[in-house]
């Protein structure tokens, strides 16, 4: 085999089958021509030196034969890399927040535990977050390799343009201060709301709960409880095992509706009903987590404690004695039972107001 | 203050990537084959690559631009490329396209 066959194997494993002798014919004419032309010019048959030193200038076969590629250059093109550089950034912050609070909780109820906690924290936020730009990156692969155009893309409205700005960590933490973030211009005037914006946002925290929910993000840390130096695992109540797949549903549903209001922001009546019904699924899988009345359990050298709890903790004389808890293992499962408890009344407060919202919504749209 | 050689060779490879189509459809109103073509851009002062030229051949082809045959010449076949009708409309609505940029940029420059 000689150094043109050589370079043309190289070339013809990258390309289409389809085009393949076709190409490979037109670029053998063309070394060839560049071969006669050298020899003709230095006036004798060219090494093997000479020969390699033509066929680096057309280039490598790699490229060569990308050239010849009909999709994309890149796996996310220009068009579509500013949202993903948003999608990456937010996700990226979301994660950060949620290891935040789990480190949190972790140095709280377990100071003398501090450095384990921490490497845990960065090691479930590095693997979480390559997990997040990998699923962010096969997204967008997909939609550059089929041409895939969502309307929100072309479609958008400068007043929906609010959810953008999260990806800013100053943002936050104005919104959380509740302090107005400067404005370029005055607030525009209220008027028919475009829902893209806060449906994309959404998407991107309902896609990270699933990935975490169905497995394929690993958050290590909220497995184990770090308590008085020691660590306590974290394992679920049976209650979680029989709701996996309500839930995976109830995240399934809310993804398609922020989907939609991506894909079709002006079907504002039918998601208004959508939304509603998946409030009142949400309420009744609070109610069912709820009655279980045990969530989670609490393990340390043999030693159990349950979290768990019932209508008679949401009483405010209780809360007040929150910071004043015991430090031992029933103390912290104690605490964080009324925290479940109240978390659990808060949600059910919120889906209720939700559900009636998207009724009061759907009604006037029709 | 000089202008940076490594900037300048950017931007100038910028400027030239939207005119060479229409150096090569024009270049196609004779009928010829890569390696004669790329030679008689290269004479006029359009240096390209042959991993460049090749592929928009063949794209240009695919979009109906450019006819070709294959065809025996000095013992070896090869891919005659010329100007299809619909390359010549192109080619006359691109040229308006171009001095009416040339008619504003000398206006500025």
């Amino acid at each position: 085999m000689d150094t043109i066959d050589r370079y043309l194997n190289a070339v013809a494993a990258q390309l289409p089958q389809d085009e393949r002798a076709d190409i490979l014919a037109e670029l053998r004419d063309l070394i060839l021509s560049r071969f006669e032309a050298k020899e003709e010019e230095v006036g004798r048959p060219l090494g093997e030196e000479e020969q390699e030193a033509i066929l680096r200038e057309i280039g490598h076969p790699l490229v060569v034969a990308a050239r010849y590629r009909k999709g994309p250059d890149s796996l996310v093109g220009p068009e579509l890399f500013p949202y993903w550089l948003f999608g990456v950034k937010a996700g990226l912050l979301i994660l950060l927040v949620v290891q935040s609070i789990t480190l949190f909780i972790h140095l709280v109820t377990g100071p003398a535990n501090a450095g384990q906690s921490i490497t845990q924290a960065f090691h479930g936020y590095f693997g979480s977050a390559l997990a997040l730009i990998g699923a962010a990156t096969v997204a967008a692969a997909a939609a550059e390799h089929y041409g895939v155009r969502p309307k929100w893309l072309t479609q958008w409205r400068v007043k929906d343009l609010g959810a953008f700005g999260l990806s800013d960590p100053a943002a936050w933490g104005a919104a959380v201060a509740g302090m107005e973030t400067p404005k370029a211009h005055p607030a525009p005037r209220k008027s028919e709301t475009w829902p893209g914006g806060e449906h994309l946002f959404s998407l991107l925290a309902t896609g990270l709960f699933l990935l975490w929910w169905i497995g394929l993000i690993h958050l290590p840390a909220l497995g184990q409880l770090g308590l008085r130096g020691e660590d306590a695992t974290v394992t679920g109540a049976p209650i979680w095992t029989r709701l996996f797949l309500p839930i995976l549903i109830y995240g399934l549903i809310r993804l398609s509706i922020d989907l939609d209001g991506l894909l079709r922001p002006q079907a504002i009546r039918m998601r208004a009903v959508g939304e509603a019904a998946l409030a009142a699924a949400g309420l009744w899988l609070t109610w069912t987590i709820f009655q279980a009345g045990h969530w989670f359990t609490l393990e340390r050298d043999g030693q159990k404690a349950h979290i768990a709890g019932d209508w008679l903790m949401l009483d405010f004389d209780r809360l007040r004695d929150l910071a004043d808890g015991p430090r031992d293992l029933v103390g912290v499962a104690g605490t964080l039972s009324l925290v479940a408890v109240w978390v659990l009344a808060l949600i059910a407060i919120s889906l209720a107001w939700k559900m009636f919202a998207n009724l009061w919504r759907a009604a006037r749209a029709a | 203050m000089a202008v940076d050689p490594d900037l300048f060779e950017s931007m100038k490879l910028e400027l030239r990537r939207g005119s060479l189509v229409m150096a090569v459809l024009a270049c196609l109103r004779t009928e010829r084959y890569g390696y004669t073509l790329r030679q008689a851009l290269a004479a006029d002062g359009l240096e390209m690559e042959e991993s460049t030229l090749y592929p928009l051949l063949r794209r240009l082809e695919g979009q109906g631009l450019l006819d070709s045959e294959w065809r025996e010449e000095e013992k070896r076949k090869k891919r005659f490329y010329r100007l299809s009708p619909a390359g010549t409309e192109m080619l006359i609505a691109l040229t308006d396209e171009w001095r009416g940029i040339n008619a504003s940029l000398d206006k500025l420059l």
